[in-house]
């Protein structure tokens, strides 16, 4: 299977109630993206696109997820995924959307592009704080985070 | 999946980061992917209490699951709050970041930094040479390996830098700061391999196949050798005092310094050389001697009556080993304690040739040029240069390894002799062969006279003052047809032996072939009118007469003369420019006027002893003032030579069946070293080979395969010769506590030749015609007094250096032991001659055991498992030296009586001789031995022994000669 090029898409699932947050697991990604391209490009298209797909990493408490497909058919997933509105598990529908920030050749440029918009995340949030308190913890946060190698990052998204 | 693969791959997953999710529900051990093994299952699937808390599941994870654990220990609320706290939300993205960044910085996979790179572009051998990085990757790459890896070499010159001919120089001079080179050392550094020995680099043998050629070389042509690592030493002084110190020195009855032929400067003399007053003991080695002849042409008006207590020159030369022994033996002879220092080391003013003003540059004319013509920026050592090189370099010549300032003449104030070290000073080449001296007639030509016009001025070169006396012209010009005549020769043991020719001669360089020919000899029909010209009564009387003496003459002696043509030569470039300047190309140059040089030619004796192949490897000597040396070299080589090295030098005394200097005299100091060198030499060859490919010498009955115990073997032979004449009851091995480390070596070798002619004719079978026919009754007749007598004048501890010949087939080789034949044997070959010869039977191996049972002890032992194998020595065991396989461990038991025949002495040098076409060996054998063995042998078979090879148990029969 390492003969065939891969397209890693990085995408942020969108809930409206956090609390839905913890419902969130790998394999209702799975069956709500098959179901989405299977309703959007028929059989033929589900078909193709489940050739090599998986959830390659989910992240419950932020919401991110990477998929991977195959990079010819990767179209058919990448138009499926807005029409992906709740996710299903346990029997409880979770609305939501996802939302693609990145698509990647490999799954190490998807890593740095979120390295990058997880500080900026934070970055932007450091502002817009109330309390002092919240303040310190954000500082503290992206303090634990930018460490040693954040710098050439940072320096990245200075330019 | 095996399990070497899920450690591969738990490897490799280590760093990236695993699903975050709230669960707390067996839903994450399904894997997703459809059933492709992609997912990352695995580490929370396969353990056991996978069901519980989500909180056990994460806290096997890596990852940032750690951020987890810091929120909250007792799991997460089910019931998440409906706002979103910003610390929470901060800290979550936090973590992720952590987690990515990990498994972004972090490579996958091995730790190697090539780990990282896609499979296609990894190359073979990535990891030992990080040159097959690609560059990003190599500075990371060196950091990881910089303990292991050697320092980075420090930027070194461009090659063109380096080629540079002043850089080149210093690097040259910087490389002979310990051994001398020889003014042809480059030349023979592209060909030879090259060895550093006695001080010297010397090479070897040539790189190429020649081993055959050279022999045929030395047989019909010509072989030249570089032999200017022969030490001179000059004596000068009263001709009486001279020979008077001298004498101590030599054997009483034998040839000495005072032979008429030498002492009047026609002929070379050769001696064996002792410490003054111990003949026969303690010998210093062979020399060879030439006197100068008396200047009664030049300037003898004044001291004619006083003929007898002439101021007398003697030159010696010895091998570099000896003159350690050599010289100090000489001073204290000489009473010569007075070291002279040497003069300041003032340039002498080296005079710019008139022609040729401009072609020297001045110092500062190249680093100069180096810099205007250097970018700067490019090669910055550029301008570094002329900082780092100092005054420019000069070509160290002579004897460069020692300091300038230490004495290498010695003066005396009651004898008035003046010794002089005269190491490297002077060239000596030496050609060896029937032609040598074709090669010799079309290389040199005789110098030219300069003309009348620098008459009047002095000038700085010293031919043209030479010219100016008739008595010198009258004499160069005899010389000059003594040299033509030789053209004549047929070959060149015609001229008698050890004859002496000064000549001066053009540069060489001139006349320069273009093309490299073969020098060859005229045969009469043939010869040029110029060579047939010449009296056929004179060239006989040349070869009957030799050169008539004040011929030896040669302005070679006078070091101001040598000092000047040293200073003096062309440079090639010099020469070559006036090469380019000749009008019509490959016509014969000018001579400039520096152009000239003295030279000495003496001619070497070939075989001088034994019956068969008289005068084989006869050649010429040619001694030249230093700096010299290339400018002879390469037209003598452009004749068509052979060039041969050390082994051959020591091929062509073998085939001439004379007694090699250092690995011939064993009783000399230098002979002692020499073997003490070898036999290290060869234990390390054969402690470098893997245990099981080892020739067990042990097993093949040889005691010692890498040297000769001379003394042993003396001293059994006499205690054997004594229980033999005392009854004999007594044990025949000789216990070994007696001879444990004698003090000091005190066995000689036997150099007496009348004792040495009676061997020699005791040695051959009686029976044959010839013999008798030679020796009418000169010897006695072998019996046990005449052996008895011959035996006390010499004592017993003394050895014969003898030549041996195989009987049949069979190749002998070094350190071969030669033993007594059993009266089967001789029976044997009596009625069969054609027999290979008996057999040794295999001896056992004792040691074995011993050398390997300390392993076995080192792994019992806890803990010392691991330790080195240097600790072979039995602790339990009598002798401490460490146990080599396959060797006799010291002290050696009874060597004449360890085989199954009695040995006689040992091999120093054999091989097939191609000139006599069957194996042939030097050794020396005990004198008592040889006698003892001698007297109990038939008429008919006397000096016939067995000869075994140290790697062999096969005895072959070999044949004795000595050779007077």
């Amino acid at each position: 299977s390492n003969a065939f090029l891969r397209r890693y898409l990085l995408c942020e699932v969108c809930v409206s109630d956090r609390r839905n947050l913890s419902l969130l697991d790998d394999r209702a990604i799975y069956t709500a993206t098959k179901a989405a391209v299977a309703r959007a490009h028929g059989d033929y298209g589900a078909a193709l696109s489940s050739l090599g797909f998986s959830v390659k990493y989910l992240n419950a408490h932020t919401g991110i997820v990477f998929l991977r497909c195959r990079k010819s058919h990767y179209r058919l997933l990448w138009s499926a995924l807005p029409f992906i509105t709740s996710l299903e598990n346990r029997g409880q529908r979770v609305p939501c959307f996802l939302n693609c920030l990145h698509v990647g050749g490999t799954i190490r440029t998807c890593q740095k592009f979120l390295v990058r918009y997880n500080t900026q995340q934070l970055h932007r949030m450091l502002p817009l704080c109330q309390s002092e308190a919240e303040r310190s913890e954000i500082r503290k946060s992206v303090l634990s985070c930018t460490l040693k190698k954040e710098a050439d990052d940072e320096e990245e998204e200075d330019e | 999946m095996s399990t070497a693969k899920h450690r591969m791959r738990d490897k490799k997953m280590r760093n990236q980061p695993i699903n975050v999710t709230y669960s707390s529900q067996g839903s994450s051990h399904w894997r997703n992917g459809g059933g492709t093994p992609t997912g990352r299952g695995h580490d929370l699937s396969p353990h056991p209490w996978g069901h519980g808390s989500s909180h056990s599941g994460h806290a096997q994870g890596g990852g940032w699951v750690r951020g987890h654990q810091r929120e909250g220990h007792g799991g997460y609320p089910q019931a998440l709050p409906t706002h979103i706290t910003a610390s929470a939300f901060a800290k979550a993205r936090a973590a992720e970041v952590n987690a990515m960044l990990m498994a972004v910085t972090k490579t996958t996979g091995s730790s190697h930094v090539f780990g990282g790179l896609p499979k296609h572009m990894r190359r073979r051998a990535m990891s030992h040479n990080t040159k097959r990085l690609p560059c990003r990757l190599r500075d990371m790459a060196n950091n990881m390996a910089g303990q292991k890896m050697k320092k980075e070499q420090s930027k070194s010159k461009s090659r063109k830098a380096r080629r540079r001919h002043g850089n080149m120089l210093l690097e040259f001079n910087r490389r002979q700061r310990k051994n001398l080179w020889l003014e042809t050392h480059i030349w023979h550094a592209k060909r030879f391999h090259v060895v550093k020995r006695w001080g010297y680099c010397l090479g070897d043998r040539p790189t190429y196949k020649c081993y055959r050629a050279c022999y045929r070389a030395m047989s019909s042509h010509c072989l030249l050798q570089d032999m200017s690592y022969y030490c001179c030493v000059e004596l000068q002084g009263p001709g009486e005092q001279l020979l008077a110190a001298l004498s101590k020195c030599v054997v009483p009855a034998g040839p000495t310094f005072a032979a008429a032929m030498c002492v009047s400067g026609r002929r070379q003399g050769s001696v064996v050389v002792y410490r003054a007053g111990q003949y026969p003991l303690q010998p210093l080695g062979p020399v060879t001697f030439l006197w100068r002849p008396t200047t009664q042409g030049r300037g003898g008006q004044e001291d004619q009556g006083s003929q007898g207590s002439t101021h007398r020159q003697l030159w010696i030369w010895a091998h570099p080993t000896m003159k350690t022994d050599l010289l100090p033996e000489l001073q204290a002879v000489c009473q010569c304690s007075e070291a002279v220092l040497p003069p300041a080391p003032v340039d002498l003013p080296v005079p710019q040739p008139a022609p040729t003003p401009t072609l020297a540059p001045g110092p500062g004319a190249g680093p100069e040029a180096a810099q205007t013509s250097g970018s700067g920026s490019k090669r910055k050592w550029s301008s570094r240069e002329p900082e780092a090189a100092g005054p420019p370099a000069k070509k160290l010549l002579g004897y460069s390894t020692i300091s300038a300032t230490t004495p290498v003449t010695w003066r005396s104030s009651t004898t008035g002799i003046v010794i002089s070290d005269l190491t490297m000073e002077m060239v000596r080449y030496r050609l060896i062969g029937p032609l040598s001296h074709s090669v010799l007639t079309e290389t040199l030509a005789p110098a030219t006279h300069t003309d009348a016009t620098g008459k009047s001025r002095p000038s700085p070169f010293w031919w043209p003052d030479h010219c100016r006396d008739d008595c010198n012209m009258s004499l160069h010009q005899q010389q000059a047809g003594v040299f033509n005549m030789l053209r004549g020769v047929y070959s060149t043991a015609e001229v008698p032996a050890g004859s002496v020719l000064g000549l001066t001669v053009d540069d060489p360089r001139l006349t320069l072939p273009n093309k490299r020919s073969k020098a060859v000899t005229w045969s009469y029909g043939t010869m040029p009118s110029v060579v047939s010209g010449v009296n056929e009564e004179r060239r006989r009387e040349l070869m009957l007469k030799g050169i008539p003496e004040p011929l030896s003459q040669s302005s070679l002696w006078d070091r101001s003369v040598r000092d000047n043509v040293t200073h003096n030569k062309m440079t090639d470039q010099e020469v070559n420019r006036l090469r380019n300047d000749v009008l019509v190309p490959g016509s014969r140059l000018p001579t400039p006027l520096q152009g000239r040089v003295p030279v000495l030619l003496v001619q070497q004796s070939g075989k001088s002893q034994g019956t068969e192949m008289g005068s084989w490897g006869a050649g010429w000597d040619l001694l030249l003032p230093k700096a010299w040396g290339m400018a002879f070299w390469v037209p003598l080589v452009y004749r068509g030579v052979r060039i041969g090295g050390l082994r051959m030098s020591l091929k062509h005394t073998q085939n001439k069946g004379e007694p090699h200097f250092p690995h011939d005299y064993p009783d000399c100091p230098a002979g002692a070293r020499f073997q003490e060198e070898q036999e290290a030499e060869l234990l390390a060859k054969f402690r470098r080979r893997p245990p099981a490919k080892r020739t067990n010498y042990i097993k093949h009955g040889c005691l010692a395969p890498f040297r000769c115990p001379w003394q042993q073997l003396v001293e059994e032979w006499e205690l054997i010769v004594k229980e033999e004449e005392g009854g004999g009851g007594e044990d025949a091995v000789v216990p070994m506590e007696q001879e444990v480390t004698p003090p000091q070596s005190n066995f000689t070798v036997l150099r007496n030749r009348k004792s040495l002619r009676q061997l020699s004719a005791w040695c051959r079978p009686t029976s044959s015609k010839c013999q008798r026919a030679r020796n009418p009754g000169s010897t006695p007749q072998l019996n046990r007094n005449v052996a008895a007598s011959l035996l006390s004048s010499h004592g017993g501890s003394s050895l014969v250096w003898i030549r041996l010949s195989l009987v049949t087939k069979g190749q002998p080789e070094q350190h071969a032991l030669v033993c007594v034949p059993t009266a089967e044997d001789l029976q044997l070959v009596r009625k069969e001659p054609g027999c290979t010869g008996p057999q040794e039977p295999l001896h056992t191996d004792h040691f074995k055991s011993r050398v390997k049972r300390p392993r076995k002890k080192d792994h019992n032992k806890p803990g010392t498992s691991s330790s080195s194998s240097a600790n072979l020595t039995n602790p339990s065991s009598s002798c401490t030296s460490a146990l080599t396989l396959g060797l006799w461990p010291e002290p050696l038991p009874s060597v004449t009586s360890h085989c199954s025949r009695v040995t006689l002495g040992w091999v120093t040098q054999g091989d097939f001789s191609l000139s006599a076409g069957c194996g042939e060996a030097l050794g020396l054998l005990s004198l008592t031995g040889l006698l003892h063995t001698l007297l109990r042998q038939p008429d008919g078979q006397r000096g016939l022994v067995l000869l075994r090879n140290p790697g062999s148990l096969q005895y072959r029969f070999a044949k004795i000669n000595i050779e007077v």
